[in-house]
């Protein structure tokens, strides 16, 4: 079972003890995947699914998207697009900071909110 | 977009052009006499916090979640100024509970030059109060909101927003490659604050008219079309009042800011700067507001404390550019 997997399995089996409508049935149909596959995906006999599909399972059992796509060992198109154009900015902002600790990296980034207004 | 730096609003439109970066600080004051007089500028007494409401959501009020942007605290009858500074030109438009300092009109995006509801950064390197005459405006006091003595509520006749207001439009980049304008930096000193004083209670506060001063706003004297009208970023800035700041964020407020009398009887100068070029008239809303005083006096309150009037010898003053073009260096004494 791959970390993608097991986590997929945990947070859907834990929000099942609370609502029988997250079975593996009804969760794939949700996602619109057959049962059986997403069972494969939990138990990883099969390579973690499609962006999208990622995605509209992060959706459903309330989970990052980011933090499930790179379990998945993907990185989301978005951010795969920003990286493309300015490859040499994003490689060494990347280094620079991967060994900060996340208050520093929020700093860095961290944009005020405009509201309404 | 805009981010928090050591307690300044950095605004940066990247994608408009790499030198087009203005930062906004919020400097404490004394209080200049709420007495008739024309004074000069007073100096900086040290940067207000800015902090995100968003990292204190569970207790802010729920309308400073609704309108985002940042928060710093106050005391009442406390004073504060803007200090710009960029070397690329900006159009900046402030307004205080959502009526413009400038114009003395309510809030809209957009800029406006008839009358002209902005400011013009570099060439404006300070704003201190509302515009209420040519070349003297009235200074930014805190107020609670509902004591009726904001412009907000004196314009608007409610106490709805509060705090203030700022978007920032930058030049575009064909026009700034074609003026190629310098930077001008100009300081005046920060000085420590010495001296605490009583508040009162009321957490959202606003900004009413003080004493009046002398401070040129300048025309913009650059094309309309020169502003990059499809591009801007702004924010709310809320004001706590200083003695419900430690509930919320559990930090200690700044100690209140010595009084004009204080500073006076120190002997520490004041200032004045000289500038070129036309400045805006006086709004014709702005000039009808009642500074706080002026209010008090009807309504029967004491909310000015420590308001006697100074004396300010010349030799005091500091002149800040007078007579010099925009680009001459200084001369000093040695």
């Amino acid at each position: 079972m791959t970390n993608f997997g097991k986590l997929v399995r945990a947070r859907r089996e834990a929000l099942r003890r609370e609502d029988s409508r997250y079975s593996v049935r009804q969760v794939a149909q949700r996602i619109g995947v057959q049962p059986s596959y997403l069972s494969k995906v939990e138990r990883g006999d099969v390579a973690p699914p499609s962006e999208t599909t990622i995605c509209k399972i992060a959706d459903e059992l309330d989970e990052n998207s980011d933090v499930l796509l790179a379990m998945a060992g993907k990185v989301s198109s978005d951010l795969q697009d920003a990286i493309r154009k300015r490859p040499e900015v994003f490689a060494e902002l990347i280094r620079e900071l991967r060994n900060q600790p996340d208050h520093a990296v929020l700093r860095l980034v961290r944009e005020v909110r405009d509201g309404e207004w | 977009m805009i981010e928090l730096e050591d307690d300044h609003l950095v605004f940066s439109f990247s994608d408009v052009h790499r030198d087009a970066r203005l930062t906004i600080g919020f400097q404490r004051t004394l209080r200049i006499p709420d007495d008739g007089r024309k004074y000069p500028l007073p100096p900086g007494l040290g940067r207000f916090p800015l902090r995100h409401v968003d990292d204190f959501a569970p207790r802010v009020p729920g309308t400073w979640l609704t309108h985002g942007g940042v928060m710093m605290p106050m005391y009442q009858s406390e004073a504060l100024w803007l200090h710009f500074s960029s070397s690329y030109p900006f159009a900046v438009k402030v307004a205080t509970g959502k009526v413009d300092a400038v114009s003395g009109k309510t809030w809209t995006d957009g800029l406006h030059r008839k009358p002209q509801d902005y400011l013009v950064v570099p060439r404006q390197p300070w704003l201190d109060g509302y515009n209420v005459g040519r070349g003297v405006i009235r200074q930014f006091v805190a107020m609670p909101l509902g004591a009726g003595y904001t412009v907000e509520e004196q314009v608007t006749g409610e106490a709805e927003a509060g705090g203030l207001q700022i978007i920032v439009y930058p030049m575009t980049s064909e026009s700034y490659e074609r003026y190629t304008r310098r930077m001008e930096v100009f300081s005046r000193p920060a000085l420590m604050a010495r001296k605490a004083r009583a508040a009162s209670v009321g957490v959202d506060m606003g900004l009413a008219p003080g004493g009046r001063m002398r401070q040129e706003i300048y025309k913009d004297q650059y094309d309309f079309s020169d502003w990059d009208h499809g591009r801007s970023s702004r924010c709310f800035v809320h004001m706590a009042n200083s003695l419900a700041w430690g509930s919320i964020t559990g930090e200690r407020p700044p100690h209140a800011p010595v009084t004009a009398a204080a500073y006076k009887r120190a002997g520490l100068p004041w200032f004045e700067f000289y500038g070129d070029g036309e400045t805006v008239s006086a709004s014709s809303v702005l000039q009808k507001v009642k500074s706080v005083v002026g209010l008090a006096t009807v309504k029967g309150d004491v909310p000015l404390p420590e308001n006697e009037s100074v004396e300010i010898p010349e030799d005091e003053i500091v002149r800040l550019r007078r007579n010099l073009r925009p680009d001459q260096v200084r001369e000093g004494q040695f």
